[in-house]
Parts: structure tokens; C-alpha cells; sequence
């Protein structure tokens, strides 16, 4: 009896009743997303407001579209240097730091090295370690080294500093790899650096692409590194040249902060649109999870 | 074949020398190098630092005059110290409460279907993870503007108006607005560490529980926040560290402004190395940062890590 009862299709104003839940839970979804994505498309409506639209109101709409924002901020900051000096950090910099990363992940993932829980409470350290603890060595080191205020210096930085995360992501990748082919290419006598060129490497690569773009935001993002080791504009990366939106000159109307922000934030959306399926789905979780 | 060793344990001098001739690639790039690196850019500018802690330093002369334990010494009698101490520690409280909290409740709402448009919502809380705050500062300094702002508008169309604050300028408030952009920024992250720890918790003991007839506030407190708590203690120690380290917000926003109100401890001491030229104190100000985050990191790893690491 109860069996039949509950196999009975629901009526609709009973289903209607029971999506009620779900419905309320949508409506406090899509506030939340609206308080997350409101501010960023507030921005992008802001930066095509020509100044008299600007004084209407925040929220009114742009009577009239113009790019001259984009064209003035773009001159004013020189938006060409400081995106392609960004570039440079950020494809060069992750790419020191996948580099460095890959052997020490092959071996953590396949050798018996001694003392491993130690070089993790290492790597975590230099995962976690607040930047202002070093800076004052590393300012030092830089100019005895005369790489203060270089673009290599700072790459050199970049890629040290990224070498942690690459090492503990690259190893939880690795272990996921099957040992057979392996111990069968040892038996034929291959050595430990044909088994990773030949076999490590290439199955690595969904890891080493997941790795290389989460540093790559990284770097993009990075800015205390960039502020104190820089002291010429030509070499400043988006971060450090952008604070100057935040002055009397660009801030009075902000159609034009709103412009540069909006520039800056293009490649790594477009970037963001290509990988974030693969980096919401919690790749990188698992190599702090160990 | 003996020389591709899986299982056993090196253990002893002679093994490992056994083992950097089997394996010398391995151990030259693998091990050899990368400690080298971490001894060069992490290691040792660490121990320069509290080596420069016990120094009179002003950035420029060679000679750097010891002065025993004077900065520290001047460290405990600074103001500007515990003002920037204690907003670290309200940064911290505000970041555990808010983006942690919120970004599990998100994660768990994702997981048990309790929302349509599930992807839209993880896409867009997701995004600033990609924003520099740099970037995200910028924003809120145009949207919590006094005069042109958005967000006053929105207050006082709601009949909210008696909220409105002056975001920046208050002493009393100022701080909290930097924590809670830091925060907006930041949920994401606590966002995705749970949601990829729920998929990892066996459906099977969410069923069992639904079907004793627990609702959504037992769930999450028997079942959810219980198996999660090895995610939990990662996401703790992620935001302790980000807390600590606050700086590019300050920097980008108040400038420490009004009266030092909003300083941190991390712009305290670029302030005091990079502007005052102070750099021996400067480092005393970097090792208490140090200190307190490892101390906090101890404390964490300690209670709910163990053995986390072991392979």
C-alpha cells in the first residue's frame, strides 16, 4: 500500500510545492551572482559613458557609447608597455617555474627521497610565506646581482617563487600516472632521464598546461614583487602602473579608471573563459591536499 | 632490477650516496638544484632577514651597525605596530567569517542541487581569483565613492540611506571596507576547496543521513563540516596567510590613511624599509609577521593535519 502511494505521480501543484525550495535557493543564488558580477559589469558599462553620461548617475546608461576613455587612458598610461611587460612576467616567469618544478615533482613522485615530509613543510612554506619577509634580502641580493629594476631579475623572482606550486601540483599529477610502462621501459634497460622525456613528460602534459596557467594568473595578478623591485616605468607590469588611476588626473571622471581597468582585465578574462572548466574543477586542489 | 628502486627507504649517507650514483640525474635536477634554489631565494634571504632584524640599516651604506635586540625593544613600545597587529587580526576574523563561511554555503548549495543556474554562479564568484587587487581595489574605490558611487546609491534606494558611510574616511569603518573587498575578492577560493571536497565525500553517506530524515543544517553539521576537515584546515591556513600578508589593497586604497587607521603589517614594513629607509626595522616588523603566521600555521597543521603529507 504505502509502496503504490509513493509511486504515485505527483500532482503538479504538489511538484510545483516541492520545487519551492530549490526556487527560493535560485532566487538567493542570483543575488549573490549579482553581487559578484554587478561591480565588473557596472565597470564595463561605466568605461563607455562619456563624461556627461558619468555625472547622470551611476547607474544611468550610456546615452551615448564612445571608446574615447579607452583611447585617452590607453595613451595616458601607456597601456602597450604595461600589458606587454605583464606578458613577459607572466608566460616567462610560469615557464621558469614549470621548468624548475618538473624533475623535483618526478623525483617526489617516484623516488624514495629522504626527509619527504620535511620538503613538503618546505615547499608549503614557500607556498604560504608572506612576501614582505623576503623583500628586504631579495632587494639586496637583486642589486648586488644588478638585476634591480630589470625585466630578468624579476623573472628570475617570479619563477623561483612559483617553483613550490609547481612542485606540489606536478607531483599529485604524477603520481596519477601509472607505473607499468615504466618498470617495463626499465627493464629495457632505459635510463631515469629517457623514462622522463619519454614517458613522464608527455603524460604530464595536462598537469604542466593546468600548472602553467594557474601561475600564469599568479604572476598577472602579483604586485608588491613588481612595486619594490622596479623603479622605471618602461618595466612596470600592469599591477604597479595602474596605481596611478588612483590619482587626481584620471580618477575625477571614472569612465576613464573604469577604461583601464577593463584593458587590464581583457586577456586574463579571455584566458579565464579558455581554462576555467578545468581550473574550478579543483585540479590544483588536490597538490595542497598532498 | 635493483637500480630502479620503488619501495625501498634511503636511510644513512651510504645510501644516499649509493643513490646519487644510481640515480644521478634525479638527484642533481631533482633534488640537488631545487634545494640549492630554496637555499639561495627562500632560505637564506629568511635568515638575512633576522640576522638584519638585530641591525641598524639604512639601505644604502655598507656597514650595517648591530644594535642587539634595540628594534625589538622599539618594537614593542610601537603604536603603529599594535594598530597594524590588531587589523590583521580583524582582517583575519572578517575573512574566516565572511568569503569562508559563504564560499562553503555555496559549495554545498552546488553540490546538493539546491540551485538552478549553479554553473553561473560558481563562473561569476569564481572570476576575481583572476583579478589582481590591484585591479578589484580600483573598482571599489569607484563603486564606494561618496559622490559618484554605486553603492550609496543602492543604500539609499532601498531606504537604506542611513547606512551610508563614508567608506575610506572613517576611522571606525575604513579597515572593515578593505577586509570585506579583500573577502569578495577572495571567496572563490574557499568556494572550490569545498566543492572539490564535498565530490570527494562517498554520496552514500550524505543517503544515509537523508534518508534518517536529516535536513540541511544537520547535514552540513554531522555529515559536511566532519568529513571536510582536513579541506577546512587548508582553507583556514590559505586565509590565515592571506590575512597576514594583506598589503596590495592598503596600498592601492588608503594608503594606510586615515591617521594609520588601515595599516597592516606588511605595509608597515615597506613603509618603514622602502620609505623611511629603516630597513633593520623593517625586518624586525617582517620577522614578528613570520612569527605570528607560522605560530597561527602551527596551531592549524597541528590540531587537524596530521599525517596529511604521508604518502
Amino acid at each position: 500500500m504505502t509502496e503504490l502511494s509513493m509511486r504515485r505521480p505527483a500532482s503538479r501543484s504538489r511538484r510545483l510545492w516541492q520545487l519551492l525550495p530549490k526556487i527560493s535557493g535560485t532566487a538567493l543564488a542570483l543575488l549573490i551572482a549579482a553581487v559578484w558580477l554587478g561591480p565588473i559589469l557596472l565597470m564595463v558599462i561605466t568605461s563607455i559613458k562619456s563624461n556627461a553620461d558619468f555625472l547622470a548617475g551611476p547607474f544611468s546608461l550610456p546615452g551615448s557609447p564612445t571608446f574615447k576613455p579607452y583611447v585617452d587612458v590607453w595613451s595616458g598610461l601607456g597601456f602597450d608597455h604595461l600589458l606587454w611587460n605583464s606578458l613577459i612576467y607572466a608566460s616567462l616567469g610560469s615557464a621558469l617555474a614549470v621548468l624548475l618544478g618538473l624533475i623535483p615533482a618526478f623525483a617526489l613522485a617516484r623516488f624514495p627521497v629522504p626527509g619527504k615530509k620535511l620538503i613538503f613543510g618546505v615547499l608549503l612554506t614557500g607556498l604560504m610565506l608572506p612576501q614582505q619577509t623576503v623583500l628586504i634580502p631579495l632587494y639586496d641580493t637583486l642589486r648586488a646581482m644588478h638585476l634591480l629594476d630589470t625585466r630578468i631579475g624579476l623573472i628570475i623572482v617570479h619563477g623561483v617563487y612559483g617553483m613550490p606550486m609547481q612542485i606540489l601540483a606536478l607531483r599529485a599529477f604524477m603520481t596519477t600516472i601509472p607505473r607499468e610502462i615504466e618498470k617495463a621501459a626499465h627493464l629495457e634497460g632505459a635510463t631515469d632521464w629517457q623514462v622522463f622525456r619519454q614517458i613522464i613528460l608527455p603524460l604530464s602534459v595536462p598537469g604542466i598546461l593546468v600548472g602553467y596557467t594557474l601561475n600564469f594568473i599568479a604572476i598577472w595578478k602579483e604586485f608588491v614583487f613588481g612595486l619594490v623591485f622596479l623603479n622605471s616605468e618602461a618595466n612596470f607590469p600592469l599591477t604597479v602602473g595602474m596605481l596611478k588611476l588612483n590619482s587626481d588626473r584620471y580618477i575625477s571622471v571614472f569612465n576613464l579608471p573604469a577604461a583601464g581597468l577593463v584593458i587590464s582585465q581583457i586577456p586574463i578574462a579571455i584566458l579565464f573563459l579558455l581554462t576555467y572548466r578545468k581550473l574550478s574543477g579543483g585540479n590544483f586542489v588536490g597538490a595542497v591536499k598532498g | 632490477m635493483a637500480h630502479y628502486q620503488f619501495e625501498s627507504d634511503v636511510r644513512g649517507p651510504r645510501a644516499m650516496l649509493a643513490f646519487a650514483r644510481q640515480h644521478t640525474f634525479v638527484a642533481v635536477f631533482g633534488i640537488a638544484m631545487p634545494v640549492l634554489l630554496f637555499a639561495a631565494f627562500i632560505g637564506y634571504p629568511i635568515l638575512y632577514t633576522i640576522w638584519l632584524s638585530f641591525h641598524e640599516w639604512n639601505g644604502m651604506t655598507p656597514e650595517k651597525k648591530f644594535v642587539g635586540l634595540a628594534n625589538y625593544a622599539y618594537l614593542i613600545g610601537d603604536d603603529y605596530f599594535y594598530t597594524a597587529l590588531a587589523n590583521n587580526f580583524k582582517w583575519l576574523v572578517v575573512m574566516l567569517v565572511f568569503p569562508v563561511s559563504l564560499g562553503f554555503l555555496i559549495a554545498y548549495a552546488l553540490r546538493s542541487r539546491l540551485v538552478y543556474a549553479a554553473t553561473l554562479l560558481r563562473t561569476v564568484v569564481f572570476f576575481p581569483i583572476t583579478m589582481s587587487l590591484v585591479a578589484v581595489g580600483l573598482m571599489f574605490l569607484l563603486i564606494l565613492n561618496p559622490l559618484f558611487g554605486a553603492f550609496d546609491t543602492i543604500l539609499r534606494g532601498l531606504g537604506l540611506g542611513f547606512l551610508v558611510r563614508e567608506w575610506f574616511g572613517d576611522y571606525k569603518v575604513a579597515l572593515y571596507t578593505l577586509a570585506v573587498v579583500s573577502g569578495w575578492a577572495f571567496t572563490g577560493i574557499p568556494m572550490i576547496y569545498y566543492f572539490a571536497g564535498l565530490g570527494d565525500v562517498p554520496k552514500e553517506t550524505f543517503d544515509a543521513a537523508r534518508i534518517e530524515g536529516a535536513g540541511h543544517f544537520s547535514l552540513i553539521r554531522s555529515v559536511a563540516l566532519p568529513q571536510l576537515r582536513p579541506v577546512t584546515a587548508v582553507v583556514v591556513m590559505l586565509t590565515l596567510f592571506e590575512s597576514m600578508r594583506a598589503f596590495d589593497l592598503v596600498a592601492t586604497m588608503t594608503k594606510g590613511a586615515p591617521f594609520g587607521k588601515t595599516n597592516v603589517l606588511g605595509y608597515v614594513v615597506y613603509l618603514e624599509s622602502f620609505w623611511n629607509s629603516r630597513f633593520g626595522y623593517g625586518a624586525t616588523l617582517s620577522v614578528a609577521i613570520l612569527a605570528i603566521s607560522l605560530a597561527l600555521a602551527a596551531l592549524v597543521l597541528g590540531k587537524v593535519l596530521k599525517g596529511a603529507f604521508d604518502d
